[in-house]
């Protein structure tokens, strides 16, 4: 929609078990995510809670898998991924479509995350260090291990270079769409992603 | 051979390899996927061979866990949801009697039964459903028990593909509604109104 108004044509009477109302508008031509996902924001902002729950439910493994990746630790990740769903309700009353919607929710998840980590501070062990491995051929228990292993070493990464580590490396986003995120530059995030590539080197040389 | 930073002649550390290329572009071809795609010098340079292997077989369990699956525990989504859906929403049920019973069906039920069915249709990007309040202009929603004998009124609101016929798709989404609602709740959809609110090339 370019201009953000549809235009409506009626078909049939609206409330008869054959009635058929069709609304038209432009196209802008972004990917068909973005526009769903338009779609329902629009929907949520007017106080549609199932449009806000497909929306969710379309990014909540974004949202966990972010949360994980960043704090290392389940049970943090769940928390924190609940605390988000519950604060994006009011705060999409504020989501004015400068953005996208996904990069908004990344930017929400991010600073979430470094919040906690902040708070967590010298407190607690990343990662369930302790829980057993799932059952299963020994290939994937070890596989298992070592993606637990590579968790850690990128939780022990200083927060600032863990969120561009996990936002290009992990979630596969560009620089600018990283940078925009977290509101640095091209050429910092650039750097910031070198220093944290040579931080795992350092700790995956430990047990590679 | 290890090199996993590049260290001069006389033994300090810098950001090149002895080669003379970046530690960083040679790290980055790698992490990036690109290890493999080596160009004229780099065939020819053991230097910069050894510096890519090493960084393969360091990298290659961040690529794995880059590409692991995770999804979220079901918890994240419905303890969130429960939370808000309690501060605006009512709960309404529709009964099933039965000789030896009653099941009482939420009415969230039905309204997620054909959402997804609606979703489920070819052509329909993202769908949305809810209960309407009886036609007979009660006050009460439709799949109460008793308003209108077991049955059910639904409303679709829903983004379709552009370059469809509408009113087709209109048609086969309540076809799939009506029939699937009935299957899983064996309330009855007298009424199901379906709204095509956008369409997206």
């Amino acid at each position: 929609m370019v201009d953000g108004r549809a235009r409506r044509v009626s078909i049939g009477r609206r409330g008869s078990p054959t009635s058929t109302v069709i609304a038209v508008s432009d196209a802008d031509g972004d990917a068909l995510d973005h526009d769903a996902d338009r779609w329902l924001v629009d929907k949520v902002r007017a106080g549609d809670v199932d449009a806000y729950e497909v929306l969710v439910r379309r990014h909540r493994d974004r949202i966990y898998r972010i949360a994980l990746r960043m704090l290392g630790n389940p049970h943090d990740a769940e928390d924190v991924a609940q605390d988000v769903v519950i604060q994006l309700w009011t705060a999409l009353a504020g989501f004015v479509g400068s953005s996208t919607f996904t990069t908004w929710l990344y930017r929400i998840v991010v600073n979430r995350c470094l919040n906690h980590l902040q708070r967590r501070r010298h407190t607690r062990p990343v990662l369930d260090a302790d829980s057993p491995p799932a059952p299963g051929a020994e290939e994937t228990v070890i596989a298992e291990q070592r993606a637990a292993a590579t968790l850690r070493a990128i939780a022990a990464l200083p927060p600032d270079l863990r969120a561009v580590l996990v936002l290009y490396q992990m979630e596969g986003l560009s620089y600018r769409e990283v940078g925009a995120i977290t509101n640095l530059t091209e050429s910092t995030v650039r750097g910031r992603l070198h220093r944290a590539r040579l931080h795992l080197l350092d700790e995956l040389r430990g047990w590679a | 051979m290890s090199v996993p930073r590049g260290v001069d002649d006389r033994g300090r550390d810098d950001d090149r390899l002895r080669c003379g290329r970046s530690i960083e572009e040679t790290l980055a071809q790698v992490a990036e996927g690109r290890g493999a795609e080596r160009d004229e010098h780099q065939r020819g340079c053991l230097h910069c061979q050894a510096a890519l292997a090493e960084y393969e077989r360091l990298w290659s369990p961040v690529r794995e866990a880059a590409a692991q699956r995770i999804t979220a525990p079901d918890s994240v989504l419905e303890s969130a949801l429960r939370r808000i859906r309690g501060a605006v929403e009512h709960s309404d049920y529709g009964v099933l009697e039965s000789p030896d019973g009653v099941t009482r069906i939420a009415a969230r039920v039905v309204v997620v039964a054909a959402r997804e069915s609606a979703r489920g249709v070819p052509g329909v990007r993202v769908a949305l459903s809810k209960q309407v309040t009886a036609t007979t202009g009660a006050s009460e929603p439709a799949v109460t028990a008793g308003v209108a004998g077991r049955s059910t009124a639904i409303e679709i609101t829903l983004a379709a593909d552009h370059g469809l016929d509408l009113v087709a798709l209109g048609e086969r989404v309540r076809r799939e509604v009506a029939a699937r609602v009935q299957a899983l709740t064996d309330l009855v959809p007298v009424e199901i109104t379906v709204i095509v609110d956008d369409v997206f090339t």
